[in-house]
């Protein structure tokens, strides 16, 4: 799994990686996902009115990974701590807590 | 606990609007006048660049890259002229509605919570809105405004509210249901005597008095739109309150969406990353 913080421009430097796709105003692709950012492209970002992007935080050993996963789980635990799966009259709120675990824990197969 | 307050009324909540902090007069223009079409822009464009710290704002807004301007509007007018009227109104409006109420009246009541949930809503509600292709300014407000009774029950009532919160805790349920037992009103009864006497638009006002019950009959789309925003807002943790709670999801509500994983995945990232550019431009 990725993490990500969103930064603004100030604090980025050449060669961290940006963890989502850039887009314009108009919705075309400025720097695809994973782009190792350069001095070059950071000097243009002011031009199209960008002022954070989204960068790649570096990979977590896998204890620390592990302790992140552990944290999401038992705060999506608590946050959903009234929902009752076992409860026929409330699939959705079952559902919700499935994609935001999906989401947040990186499993099923869409994320 | 401590003792009992008498319960409000009603009439308690809209005899205490009167003291609420009042929005600029160009600012309830804005607001009345939603659902118009014929406004005289420029007009209103001037009145507003008259308030300096308005028009800061308004413009940190516009030019964050949610709207992705490619050359910095740097007048109101600018702004209209680039991103549209209704959307500048939008963002007018949430400029002024976030710096109008005063902080830390009410023990226990994190003022800084309260927003940071409500613009997470706002942003959620807007990624929503684009997808389902539903007017994004109307949600961008009505997600910004749907909890606005807590801060009129907060300032007109403190210690009553601050009961309310202990009653929450101690109980941990919902604060709705705090709110009915400790002060016998609620803050969507509070939300909805705001909108009257600020005269927000009825798109605004229904969604607020329906966003926490989505399937009675006539509540509206927008409601069942922001509904599922604040639970949204509330499984990804966006407002970073240690009590938060995620509610009952509408089926209604749900079905009405009728977005796919795929889809919901996809709009998380994006509210995630729209919130944190949102909360720089407002909250800073």
């Amino acid at each position: 799994m990725t993490t990500h913080q969103l930064l603004p421009l100030e604090q980025i430097r050449p060669g961290m990686i940006l963890s989502d796709v850039l887009l314009d105003a108009r919705g075309q692709v400025l720097l695809p996902q994973g782009a190792v950012l350069t001095e070059n492209m950071l000097s243009l970002m002011p031009r199209h009115g960008i002022e954070m992007l989204s960068i790649q935080a570096p990979p977590l050993s896998p204890e620390e990974q592990a302790a992140l996963l552990e944290s999401y789980r038992t705060r999506l635990a608590h946050l959903f701590r009234k929902h009752d799966p076992a409860d026929p009259d409330d699939v959705t709120t079952g559902l919700l807590l499935s994609y935001a675990s999906h989401y947040r824990l990186n499993t099923g197969a869409a994320a | 606990m401590s003792t009992a307050l008498p319960l409000i009324t009603a009439e308690d909540i809209v005899a205490g609007l009167d003291d609420l902090p009042s929005l600029p007069a160009v600012v309830m223009e804005l607001l009345n006048s939603i659902d118009q079409e014929d406004v005289d822009i420029s007009v209103l464009a001037k009145k507003v660049s008259y308030d300096q710290a308005l028009t800061a704002k308004t413009l940190r807004l516009a030019n964050s890259s949610q709207y992705g301007l490619q050359v910095k509007a740097t007048t109101i007018q600018q702004a209209i002229t680039y991103l549209g009227f209704q959307t500048t109104r939008s963002l007018i409006t949430s400029a002024a509605i976030t710096g109008a109420f005063p902080e830390g009246r009410c023990p226990g009541f994190d003022d800084k919570a309260f927003w940071r949930h409500s613009v997470a809503t706002a942003a959620c509600a807007k990624v929503l809105a684009r997808h389902i292709r539903f007017n994004q300014d109307y949600a961008f407000t009505a997600g910004l405004l749907h909890n606005i009774g807590r801060l009129v029950l907060v300032s007109s009532f403190p210690e009553h509210y601050a009961q309310a919160l202990a009653y929450r805790a101690q109980h941990d349920c919902s604060m709705l249901e705090a709110e009915q037992t400790i002060l016998g009103v609620d803050h969507v009864q509070a939300g909805v005597a705001l909108a009257k006497h600020w005269n927000f638009s009825d798109t605004i006002r229904l969604a607020i008095a329906n966003y926490s019950q989505p399937e009675v009959a006539g509540a509206g789309f927008l409601a069942a739109l922001i509904h599922v925003a604040n639970a949204i807002v509330c499984a990804l943790d966006l407002a970073q309150a240690v009590d938060d709670m995620v509610p009952r999801v509408s089926p209604v509500a749900w079905a009405a969406l009728g977005l796919d994983e795929d889809v919901y995945l996809q709009l998380f990232r994006e509210t995630e990353l729209r919130y944190g550019e949102i909360t720089a431009a407002l909250l800073s």
